[in-house]
């Protein structure tokens, strides 16, 4: 009996847990840089945790954020296996210059454009950028992290790292 | 008995705990809130007055449910004094947004508000600003079908927000988008990738109450009820180089804006870039002409109704004297180019040093249209030649060099000249030359400490007038000291002052916690009556003197 209430009871456990973190939304439509549309279901890292960034290239902390992760970028990677997404939010009066700005940066990230915002709604984003997120192998967003202060990507490794581990 | 009772019990508990969390709890429930306020004091120099409630706030809650394909959501606002710089129509507080959503990846139908862009939005772009106080959301149906990959079909219809009201106008409009790649199997690889699309947008508005003279005696401006835009637009990628195009025509459509007068609208816009790694360069050129498009002839807010958006195309400056005097997009007729270059210097070069050294320069000039009257109301209004330039609006030439000094020390130095026409903002007057120079240190003392210090100086032409009152005239110096400690808080003061033909001296401290995505933010000081504009929409913000404080949060 006592085994079976047991049982019950991690079965509540595991449904409950189950439905406390949110998915990385699915069939939103997102812009390459090259124009082609993609949809959100398709950021995908093997199983790997995701970031993923909100940015604007009017916008100072975000271009801190994603210059100085940039530095540590290939050692992320090699020891987490993370990959960066970051989600332009430019509308039509930036977003033409968003592909040259990714390719000045010289950042290796993948990005995306969301010129309705549709993502960021879906997201919760709110008004400002920075805004980012840790994606998990499962597709939960497991963290979140509004702004960004030099230095903060420590955290946002730290995070990163708590997760691959559980 | 009582054991198969608890073990009935247990199962049955288990079943609707289940069934709930697929059903209902298998959904999440997700959203954010955010918080305004403010508390200001009247001072005489700098223009500011008591408010009569002490205290305004802005606050609305956003809440979202999705499961699986399905989404619903609401927004509630509460203007409880709506905060200086917003239109007092906002006072109030109810229910502003609602919306169920249906999405797979070939088919997506929204019923209630929606938010939506066709193309670049030069005929279609239902969007929202909280900062500027915009949100024109299209309530009514937003259907999306892709019938194959590549084809992407959209249509709208609605009726767009307008304060605690909605327009009564209707909007619809009709949207194509072909991706040759995607639709020809043997060019998905193709290192060019092409794009084209078209839409067709109008509104329908009664005419039947409104009685405008025309500039002949006697008669009446047969306005029309229906007026339409239709727009086509391309998106060509070739490895680095990339050229976008949009072009919108809008039939007549005399109203308020352009004096009612029966020219068709257009806007042309265009935008080439090249780039490789370490560096880019963007050239982009429009043309406008008569083409802003709102769904109500008679709106006297200049900020409201409108169902297209021009977009400015001089660069965003994030500086504070750099964008001093932003610029607002004239949809009645301007032109404009703009260039931008952006170039890394690779480190161990004689330019890049140890670290590496990043340049950008960017120029824009932005014209009116060179037009020759026509006659007045009821008539064709003017002509102009295509390639025909005005009065200078606005022009502006800034180069930023930004060098990591050390492995904690990253400096950049911009200088700024921007050339502003008061007449943007609807004022008579000279041009005003300002020069900017900003230099911007950030000191990372530590993992977790660092402290910034910016320096700006502005000097200009312009003098403080009183009958004029534009408290931005003069010569003004600045100064701002910022602290952080990773990732939490941060504290910073700031001084800007007008040393020279200027008037005030605007200090402000504030202060930040975040945990999470949760913010809170206080301000204390006093800030510069002007203007704010995101995207070349602009909002006049009077002068304030007192407490500010944000707190938001998303969860």
């Amino acid at each position: 009996m006592k085994k079976i209430i047991f049982t019950l009871a991690l079965t509540l456990m595991g449904v409950v847990a189950m439905a406390q973190n949110a998915k990385l939304p699915e069939n939103i439509s997102l812009k390459t840089l090259d124009g082609k549309t993609v949809q959100s279901s398709e950021i995908k890292n093997d199983g790997k945790p995701i970031i993923i960034s909100f940015w604007a290239t009017w916008c100072k902390p975000c271009n801190n954020e994603l210059d100085a992760i940039k530095e540590v970028y290939e050692e992320w990677q090699n020891e987490t296996g993370v990959k960066l997404v970051a989600i332009s939010i430019d509308d039509t009066r930036s977003a033409a210059r968003v592909k040259p700005w990714v390719d000045g940066k010289d950042w290796p990230y993948e990005v995306y454009l969301d010129q309705n915002k549709d993502l960021a709604r879906a997201m919760n984003v709110g008004a400002d950028v920075p805004f980012s997120f840790i994606v998990d192998g499962n597709g939960e967003i497991v963290w979140q992290h509004k702004g960004y202060q030099p230095g903060a990507e420590e955290e946002l490794i730290e995070q990163v790292r708590s997760f691959i581990n559980k | 008995m009582k054991r198969r009772f608890i073990c009935l019990t247990a199962l049955l508990a288990v079943c609707s705990m289940s069934a709930m969390a697929q059903g209902i709890m298998g959904g999440h429930v997700t959203g954010s809130i955010q918080l305004d306020g403010q508390i200001s004091h009247r001072d005489t120099i700098i223009g500011s007055q008591d408010v009569p409630q002490k205290l305004l706030s802005n606050a609305r809650a956003d809440i979202l449910y999705t499961n699986g394909n399905f989404s619903a959501g609401l927004r509630y606002e509460a203007y409880l004094g709506p905060m200086l710089g917003f239109r007092p129509d906002y006072e109030g507080q109810g229910i502003a947004n609602y919306f169920v959503s249906y999405k797979k990846e070939n088919f997506a139908i929204t019923a209630g508000h929606f938010y939506e862009q066709f193309g670049n939005g030069m005929s279609l772009r239902a969007y929202e600003d909280r900062y500027l106080g915009i949100d024109n959301a299209l309530r009514g149906f937003n259907v999306m079908y892709s019938p194959l990959s590549g084809v992407i079909l959209k249509g709208v219809i609605g009726r767009q927000r307008y304060f605690w009201l909605e327009s009564k106008n209707i909007v619809r409009g009709l949207d194509a988008e072909l991706s040759f790649n995607d639709i020809v199997k043997s060019w998905a690889d193709a290192k060019t990738r092409l794009t084209i699309g078209g839409s067709f947008v109008s509104k329908y508005e009664s005419a039947v109450n409104d009685w405008i003279p025309a500039n002949v005696n006697g008669y009446k401006v047969n306005l029309p009820e229906n007026v339409a835009t239709a727009a086509v637009r391309m998106d060509l990628a070739h490895g680095g180089f990339g050229l976008k195009a949009e072009y919108a025509h809008k039939s007549q459509d005399p109203n308020d804006l352009n004096n009612y007068i029966f020219r068709e609208g257009n806007v042309l816009w265009m935008s080439a870039s090249y780039s490789q790694r370490g560096m880019s360069a963007n050239i982009q050129a429009k043309r406008v002409d008569n083409m802003g498009f709102r769904s109500s002839r008679t709106e006297p807010y200049t900020e409201m109704l409108f169902i297209n958006y021009i977009p400015a195309i001089s660069k965003q400056h994030t500086y504070s004297f750099l964008s001093m005097y932003p610029y607002a997009t004239q949809s009645m007729g301007e032109m404009g180019l703009q260039g931008d270059f952006m170039y890394k210097f690779k480190k161990e070069t004689l330019l890049g040093g140890k670290y590496g050294t990043d340049i950008h320069i960017n120029a824009s000039l932005i014209t009116g249209l060179d037009t020759v009257d026509a006659g007045g109301r009821g008539t064709d209004g003017y002509t102009s030649s295509f390639f025909g330039t005005g009065d200078t609006y606005y022009g502006d030439l800034s180069v930023e060099v930004a060098k990591k000094l050390s492995s904690s020390v990253k400096f950049a130095a911009t200088y700024g000249y921007v050339v502003f026409n008061p007449i943007t903002e609807g004022h008579a007057g000279d041009n005003h030359h300002n020069h900017v120079v900003v230099a911007d240190l950030t000191w990372k003392m530590n993992k977790k400490n660092s402290i910034r210090f910016e320096a700006e100086w502005m000097g200009s032409d312009s003098k403080y007038d009183e009958s004029i009152d534009d408290k931005r005239a003069g010569d003004w110096i600045m100064g701002l000291v910022e602290y952080n400690f990773a990732p939490s808080w941060f504290v910073s003061v700031s001084d800007q002052y007008a040393y020279n033909d200027g008037i005030g001296n605007y200090y402000n401290l504030s202060v930040g916690y975040t945990k999470g995505a949760t913010r809170l933010q206080l301000g204390y000081g006093k800030q510069r009556e002007g203007i704010i504009c995101i995207g070349g929409v602009c909002r006049n913000v009077p002068a304030s003197n007192g407490l500010t404080f944000s707190l938001t949060t998303s969860f």
